[in-house]
């Protein structure tokens, strides 16, 4: 299967290898993919905390979002880049993390990813209509509770691959 | 030496206790307890993140800080709560251990530094009229709490990288 090929083809790079093989190399991405957890995170949580209305309430959405929204790109970036380095230190593992953790993780990333295009072509669109009143509409709660669940069951499975993978 | 037996005699207690137990003897609970700590640290990060970004003057610019911090303060205490709560139950799992990890005691002296480090100097400034604090005291303040707090998170990464043999701390404790 192609796929499989292309794992360990990964795995046999000169980068797997040195990251499979350094010391240093993987406590320090995954400390900064850990870390990040702030930066991403936790904008995502006070920003969908917004969203329900029990949060930063006295500014408007929009401006909340504006605020938000390099921060919460950069940190993306760095959790999405620290992300796939860690994965190309043992990509056979990973994949195959039983329970399959990794394939959950990923799936619901998509899933929160599909949430924010929803938000951003239906509801966000309209946000200047809603943003100055004290109750944020439903669809708005909803992306929210979405948003809000995906994250932390994605921070979950997270944590857990580091349990299914095999001991170093 | 006082401190020292004071603080191992705790951490056995800890061992021993109830929870420490049960945590430890449960495949699930740890885990559970972790996530806790992680939610946490996403919120309890990203609030301080936002106070210090705001007074770098990097983000927030259009509000006052002292109306973001009281916006934020709520999230910030009740994270804190969590983070201690929830890190506290971990270490019970393996207090004695934790006593000999160096990871975990720098961690420790972060925590105490960046916590008197908040609650008061940073609290000082984060709530001052802005138009009364000096520029450069201000990016003080900011870089001196992200530097404190980074070294709670760093440690805490930490921890889990550094092994240290039980044994070799309790061995001291043995009569």
């Amino acid at each position: 299967m192609w796929f499989e090929n292309f794992l360990q083809w990964l795995a046999n790079t000169p980068f797997s290898m040195w990251m499979r093989g350094s010391v240093w190399a993987e406590p320090i991405v995954e400390s900064i993919h850990v870390l990040t957890l702030t930066l991403f995170l936790g904008f995502a949580i006070l920003l969908d905390m917004r969203l329900l209305g029990v949060c930063l309430v006295r500014k408007r959405v929009s401006e909340v979002l504006a605020q938000f929204n390099p921060w919460l790109f950069g940190g993306f970036a760095i959790m999405v880049v620290t992300g796939i380095l860690l994965f190309c230190g043992d990509p056979v593992s990973f994949y195959h993390t039983e329970p399959p953790f990794f394939k959950a993780k990923m799936i619901m990333l998509v899933l929160a990813g599909i949430n924010v295009l929803i938000f951003n072509v239906s509801i966000g669109r309209k946000v200047a209509d809603w943003d100055a009143a004290t109750s944020t509409p439903p669809a708005a709660k909803v992306a929210a509770v979405c948003s809000l669940v995906l994250w932390i069951l994605i921070v979950a499975a997270g944590r857990a691959i580091a349990y299914a993978l095999p001991p170093p | 030496m006082w401190l020292r037996d004071a603080l191992l005699t705790f951490c056995r207690w800890c061992n021993g206790s109830f929870f420490g137990h049960g945590i430890r003897d449960s495949v699930w609970l740890f885990p559970f307890v972790e996530i806790f700590h992680l939610i946490g640290l996403g919120i309890l990060g990203g609030t301080i993140l936002m106070l210090n970004l705001r007074l770098l003057r990097l983000a927030f610019r259009t509000e006052e800080t002292a109306r973001l911090a009281r916006d934020v303060q709520p999230w910030m205490l009740s994270s804190l709560a969590v983070m201690l709560i929830s890190g506290f139950l971990l270490f019970s799992t393996e207090a004695v251990k934790m006593y000999g990890n160096w990871a975990f005691r720098t961690k420790m002296s972060f925590l105490l530094l960046a916590i008197i480090f908040t609650f008061t100097i940073h609290r000082k400034v984060v709530a001052a009229d802005e138009s009364r604090v000096k520029a450069g005291w201000r990016v003080s303040v900011a870089l001196i709490s992200l530097l404190l707090w980074s070294g709670v998170g760093l440690g805490g990464r930490a921890i889990g990288y550094v092994t240290t043999s039980a044994s070799s701390v309790t061995g001291a404790l043995l009569p």
